[in-house]
């Protein structure tokens, strides 16, 4: 403006000026009465220049509870002679709120005596509504993620954490404040911990997707120090930089789930076998009656025939016992017959955990037994490990001798079931002992043998089965007892063994 | 060894018609019943011996019948006689444990159960009471007013407990429904044989049906 004096333009140039710019601005005097009011206020507020001259802003334009500490800052500007701001709203004419960002500044005339004050404002109602709905809708996308029921968390291009919801806390164990900015390999044991980096870098290097986009289980790491299973699945957003979305769903649960739904599947299947049993044991009753009923009766005829008068017919009793005898052989070979197809049934040997094997069994056999205040004891020696057989086989077995000492015990007053496994070189040994009268003498030497039974109902099957299956295990089965010490069955089978090779020592 | 003719009865103690499928335990239990001064003809089947018993001479004669046969089975050939006015008494033959089989045919009027394999003395003590039976179409059983009052001795648990018994339920499941140990169960079932006075299990059945019978067990 060289060469320009703005008096050229008369006294109108400093209204035409303020009227010029969009911005509110007021001029004060020395008592706080009003003396300009530029268009920009008057569009603003809706009042005219002549209707504010003269008058105070605080008598009509501030609303009630912000009129002291307006007043506060026009007597600060006043008498310390310093710019000042201030936000506060204006009331307009028709009572709307305007919120105006105030800079103020005193203009003194030549004596240094205060003139006049300028109050310039910037109406930040728009802005401020939209960084307040900024700030709501992260509010509301925050709330949406902690209500998530998948943990979520974000991190940036070096893998440091973002975001940590609710959800991410509860499960990982961690509370956001105590992760923000540490490395996201925190929450995974290794080896991937020590290779997270790697796998951001090769992907920002290469822009090869291994993981994002797509769902996968990995194993996670809590702040205990547990690990627990989880599907993950990481989603990458540019938002100015790179951001990774994670994910993380805990699958601990759903785990347990799975495994529980799995062990009432595996007892249904035993209770099914054990019904199978108990129909197959029907059966076997049923046929062996046949020849026991006959050879009972024959054996009744010779009793009488012996017994009849002076002269009994010997001959005829002689028949009768040979007629005895081959009915015997016949329920005999019943029970070859029984002993041969469960021999020869076709073996699925593979690789299991005895430990695992024998508790799913004991798991079956001992429903009830806790009713019958029976105290079962169980050691499973975790060295045990694997070894070649067939599971149902081996579980028969099992389940066998636990309910044979069940049974043993029925009447004892000391009822302690005690089953364990332990492993002796390339033997595994599982004994199950109990408190009952133990083995009678007179059974003890044909005690695997069909038909031999110390039960009052029982046909005396059980044994010799379990013996069969040992056997084609190449395993051993044996016995012992002691007078009041009931007694014990040790079963030894070899880890592994040649599948094709059956052993022939059945019978 | 079948006869269509029913064999004249000599001065033996009656005859026994045995129907069983197999032929081992025809042989057996004839031989036992000859040895035992009965006159014995047997059938391989149920219909074998419906065929027959239009020319049988059915006086001071007995049926023992398999109840698991194939075929006709022994509750539906009683049934057949009881329709027809046979007097036979019968005598059923049951698999072991087969309780809710002998239970309905005690019920149906048979005379006896016999669990297979069954003694001498079960099967002539049976007979005997076939044997002593007035001839009548149906055998009754009607409990005397010691055998109600031995049954009334009993505790109402031994009460219910008798009456699951009587239905065929293994101490197991007797355990079950009434909420008690097997043990217990046991030691009931021990109690109501001595306080019944059965002897067997068989003669149990029998007590318990004829009391039904009278008292709606």
């Amino acid at each position: 403006m060289n060469g320009l004096e703005l008096k050229d333009y008369g006294g109108t140039l400093i209204d035409e000026v303020l009227d010029t710019v969009d911005t509110p601005i007021v001029i004060l005097a020395a008592d706080g009465n009003i003396i300009r009011f530029n268009a920009a206020s008057q569009r603003l507020t809706g009042y005219t220049a002549e209707e504010v001259i003269g008058r105070k802003v605080w008598d009509f334009l501030i609303f009630e509870q912000e009129i002291s500490p307006v007043r506060a800052v026009f007597e600060t500007t006043r008498s310390e002679g310093k710019p000042t701001h201030f936000i506060n709203f204006w009331k307009t004419k028709s009572g709307e709120r305007r919120l105006i960002e105030w800079s103020n500044k005193t203009i003194r005339n030549n004596k240094g005596d205060l003139f006049i004050l300028v109050a310039t404002g910037i109406d930040i109602t728009d802005r401020t509504l939209t960084a307040h709905k900024l700030s709501e809708t992260r509010t509301f996308l925050r709330s949406i993620v902690d209500a998530s029921p998948v943990a979520i968390v974000t991190i940036d291009e070096k893998g440091l954490i973002q975001n940590f919801s609710r959800e991410a806390e509860r499960c990982f164990g961690y509370a956001e404040r105590e992760v923000r900015e540490r490395n996201i390999s925190l929450l995974m044991p290794d080896p991937d911990q020590s290779r997270h980096d790697q796998y951001i870098s090769r992907y920002l290097a290469t822009g090869e997707k291994r993981i994002i986009g797509r769902a996968r289980q990995v194993t996670a790491l809590r702040k205990s120090g547990e690990k627990f299973p989880a599907m993950v699945h990481v989603s990458e957003f540019k938002h100015g930089q790179r951001v990774f979305v994670g994910f993380i769903q805990d699958l601990t649960e759903q785990k347990a789930t799975e495994r529980r739904l799995e062990d009432t599947q595996t007892q249904l299947h035993h209770a099914g076998r054990i019904g199978a049993m108990g129909e197959i044991a029907t059966s076997i009753a049923h046929e062996l009656n046949q020849p026991l009923t006959a050879a009972a009766s024959l054996a009744g005829a010779v009793s009488l025939t012996l017994k009849k008068g002076d002269h009994p017919d010997v001959g005829e009793a002689t028949a009768l016992l040979d007629d005895v005898i081959s009915e015997v052989r016949r329920a005999s070979e019943i029970i070859r017959r029984i002993r041969e197809f469960i021999r020869k049934q076709k073996s699925t040997k593979s690789l299991h955990d005895l430990n695992q094997i024998v508790e799913e069994a004991s798991t079956i056999a001992l429903l009830g037994a806790e009713a019958d205040g029976i105290e079962v004891d169980m050691q499973f020696d975790e060295h045990v490990g694997e070894a070649h057989i067939d599971r149902i086989q081996i579980q028969q077995v099992v389940i066998n001798l636990i309910r044979n000492a069940i049974d043993a015990m029925r009447d004892a007053k000391e009822k302690r079931l005690a089953i364990s496994t332990t492993r002796k070189d390339a033997i595994i040994e599982l004994k199950v002992s109990d408190t009952g009268p133990g083995v009678p003498e007179e059974i003890k030497a044909r005690l695997f043998e069909p038909f031999v039974t110390s039960k009052v109902d029982g046909m005396g099957i059980g044994l010799s089965i379990s013996k069969s299956i040992i056997d084609a295990h190449q395993g051993e089965i044996t016995a012992t007892s002691g007078e009041s010490a009931g007694s014990e069955f040790t079963v030894r089978l070899p880890i592994g063994i040649d599948d094709e090779h059956h052993g022939g020592t059945g019978a | 060894m079948t006869n269509t003719m029913a064999e004249p009865v000599h001065n033996l103690k009656g005859s026994v018609f045995l129907v069983d499928d197999d032929v081992a335990v025809r042989r057996g239990v004839k031989a036992l019943l000859t040895a035992a001064d009965y006159d014995v003809v047997s059938y391989k089947s149920g219909d074998e011996f419906l065929e027959a018993l239009p020319t049988m001479d059915v006086s001071g004669g007995a049926v023992i019948v398999d109840v698991c046969m194939p075929g006709i089975q022994g509750l539906e050939l009683q049934e057949r006689l009881k329709q027809d006015n046979v007097p036979l008494p019968v005598i059923v033959m049951t698999a072991h444990g087969d309780i809710p089989m002998a239970v309905k045919a005690m019920r149906n009027g048979a005379v006896d159960f016999l669990e297979k394999p069954f003694t001498v003395d079960e099967i002539t003590t049976a007979l005997d009471r076939a044997f002593s039976l007035p001839r009548s179409s149906r055998p009754r059983h009607s409990a005397s007013s010691t055998l109600i009052a031995r049954f009334e001795s009993l505790t109402p648990r031994e009460k219910e407990v008798l009456h699951e018994i009587v239905e065929g339920a293994t101490n197991k499941e007797i355990a079950r429904t009434l909420e008690l140990s097997p043990r217990t169960v046991e030691v009931h079932r021990q109690r109501i044989m001595q306080k019944m006075q059965a002897k067997s299990f068989a003669m149990l059945v029998r007590m318990a049906v004829a009391l039904n019978a009278q008292l709606e067990l």
